[in-house]
């Protein structure tokens, strides 16, 4: 699903030039779960950021099922995120002046998906993350946990071949935290590939795969046995 | 490109965010507001003006005899200048094409008695190119015409005043009226809108005046319009033809000021005109920067707004929101807030001048009004003006990179 050849990136600031990503070999079957760890500035959200088309590429190849990333004039990249990547974000993101269905049916938006199949869509998203009672509520009506559940059923909602969650439990206490792995779990168990950045090794651990980042390499790549969360909920 | 969808993004936008909307909206209004009674202020002292000036034709010369100031081809200075129906048959003949209408005036006084009534009142004699020289406005029966000159016939067209003062409530058309102790059949009325001393006037054929006054050829002024076509300077320079022409027929020192006076109309009109015109352009320049300032406003504005979605169109466009549909959103937004609220104020300011209009009739400023030319001419520079305050910061939208705006904060 994701192939990645010697991958390089850097940052230049004024006459700077930080080397952030240096040779990154990296690939993603379909149906993977795969956890990508480091400490702050070991490059995970830059490989992020270049595998969510929000960032380009400076050396090496990036094939996103079998399309080459390279060089997307920004009209281009928009529709490649919208047809392949769903995002979950730390801070959840949400449209705070749009109902909680609203939000989800965005990406449907930047489709041309009509209104009324939009709603219909979202609706059964929402309650896809069970947060059926909650499609009109505004996100300041809701948790954290609900948010960030809110923001999952966003990232499903266009239907993408691969969800990239950057520390999506990161602003979540512990119990909620498990609840969000236990959805992402859920929806891997479906067959969805995600990939998730996060410093922390309890959520690693829930995953099926961990790559270690540090100073722009890949220093591990391992399968691990998968800790399902199921006990810790409700 | 105007979906549904897109329009309740807009109404969402702007339902939310009621305090910038208002004061987005309020600017662009106080500034259309503002333009829309400059414009109509300028258009009502420019009726003020021209209205008083509408007492003769615009385009009209009237030169008055003098008496000479320096000696010359034999004469001593101090002679007076007479004018007689020769000069004006000569100018006539001179002149052709560059002419429009002539005529003569010679003036009497006479005590007027009609019944028991009596008044004195001024007489002219005059042909009937007269009454388009003037502008009189004939109320009533009708004005001296080319019969009444070749017969001299003693007929009397008399002013409203006149009528009032002498005939009471008889009807004065067809009545016979007592001037001088000479009957003269009154055939018209007139009104002029110059003024009501003019209505104290009577006009009769020059012809007639000139064979009872002392069977002469004399005329006291001459009154003219020339080609409507001719601009200012044609006009100046026409009349100084006359000029030299009649100066140099009745043997007067070219450079003699004092011998005939020339009252050409174009001067004093151009005057206005120029003043008017002048008035027109600062104002529209005074609107335009007031219009400037209500853009930079908006543009203040929505920069600030950008600045605040920046993070909610970074999201957008990790959605799969395309730069033009960012464009779109905030460019939208800007045309429809300026459209609306450009539209309110003017509403608002022809409301307040159509108010105002019938009530103010002041002599430097009479009716205000606004014209669709101007109501068309502000709604596309309002549009044009939202579109405008709306590109920059739209660009600047869609060029917000989601990295930058979904950094964790």
């Amino acid at each position: 699903m994701i192939e990645i050849k010697d991958l390089h990136k850097s940052y230049h600031m004024g006459s700077n030039s930080l080397h952030v990503l240096k040779g990154i070999n990296f690939s993603v079957k379909e149906g993977e779960l795969v956890a990508i760890m480091g400490s702050s500035g070991s490059g995970k959200s830059t490989l992020l950021n270049i595998l969510g088309m929000l960032d380009n590429l400076d050396e090496g190849e990036y094939l996103l099922d079998g399309v080459t990333i390279k060089n997307l004039n920004e009209t281009k990249a928009a529709n490649y995120r919208n047809k392949f990547l769903g995002f979950i974000f730390q801070s959840f993101n949400l449209i705070n002046y749009k109902s909680a269905w609203e939000n989800v049916a965005l990406p449907l938006y930047y489709q041309g998906v009509n209104r009324k199949l939009r709603k219909e869509r979202a609706i059964k998203h929402l309650e896809s993350v069970g947060l059926g009672p909650w499609v009109d509520h505004l996100p300041s009506e809701l948790s954290g946990g609900q948010k960030q559940r809110v923001a999952i059923a966003r990232a499903l909602a266009a239907e993408p071949k691969v969800m990239l969650a950057d520390e999506p439990t990161g602003a979540l206490d512990s119990k909620t935290s498990h609840e969000v792995m236990d959805l992402i779990q859920k929806i891997n168990d479906e067959g969805k590939t995600i990939l998730v950045v996060t410093h922390e090794d309890d959520i690693a651990h829930m995953c099926k795969r961990i790559v270690h980042l540090k100073d722009g390499v890949i220093v591990e790549d391992k399968v691990v046995d998968q800790v399902r969360v199921t006990p810790y909920v409700q | 490109m105007f979906s549904r969808d897109l329009w309740s993004e807009i109404f969402h936008s702007i339902k939310s965010n009621k305090l910038r909307t208002f004061l987005t909206g309020f600017s662009v209004a106080w500034g259309i507001f503002i333009l829309v009674l400059l414009l109509a202020s300028v258009d009502g002292m420019k009726n003020g003006f021209t209205k008083q000036f509408n007492d003769d034709a615009t385009n009209s010369i009237f030169i008055y005899p003098g008496s000479t100031t320096k000696p010359y081809g034999g004469f001593e200075a101090g002679r007076r200048i007479q004018f007689d129906n020769e000069d004006l048959d000569f100018i006539k003949q001179s002149f052709t094409g560059y002419l429009e209408y002539i005529t003569p005036r010679f003036s009497k006084s006479v005590t007027a008695n009609f019944g028991k009534e009596t008044g004195t009142y001024s007489i002219r004699g005059v042909n009937p190119d007269h009454q388009i020289i003037e502008r009189t406005v004939v109320e009533k029966g009708r004005y001296i015409n080319e019969n009444d000159i070749q017969n001299t016939l003693k007929v009397v067209v008399i002013g409203k005043v006149i009528a009032d003062e002498l005939f009471k409530d008889v009807d004065p058309v067809g009545q016979n009226i007592i001037l001088n102790k000479l009957s003269y059949k009154v055939i018209g009325i007139f009104s002029d809108d110059g003024n009501e001393r003019e209505e104290r006037n009577m006009y009769t054929p020059v012809s007639t005046l000139q064979r009872l006054y002392g069977n002469t050829r004399n005329i006291d002024q001459i009154a003219l319009t020339y080609n409507p076509e001719f601009n200012f300077a044609e006009a100046i320079n026409f009349s100084d033809n006359i000029e030299v022409a009649l100066k140099r027929r009745l043997i007067i020192d070219p450079e003699d000021q004092g011998a005939l006076y020339f009252n050409n109309y174009a001067e004093q009109f151009s005057n206005v005109s120029n003043f008017t015109t002048m008035l027109s352009v600062i104002s529209i320049g005074i609107g335009m920067l007031i219009l400037i300032a209500g853009i930079v406003g908006i543009g203040n504005i929505l920069v600030f707004i950008i600045k605040e979605r920046t993070k909610e169109i970074g999201v957008r466009k990790a959605l799969g929101a395309k730069p033009f549909d960012v464009i779109k959103l905030v460019l939208l937004e800007s045309v429809f807030i300026t459209s609306i609220s450009g539209l309110i104020g003017m509403l608002f300011a022809m409301a307040v001048v159509a108010l105002i209009s019938p009530i103010i009739d002041a002599p430097a400023f009479s009716n205000p009004s606004v014209d669709n030319v101007t109501i068309i001419t502000a709604t596309i520079v309002l549009v044009v003006a939202g579109v405008l305050a709306g590109l920059i910061p739209a660009m600047k939208a869609a060029s917000v990179k989601p990295i930058v705006a979904l950094r964790a904060d």
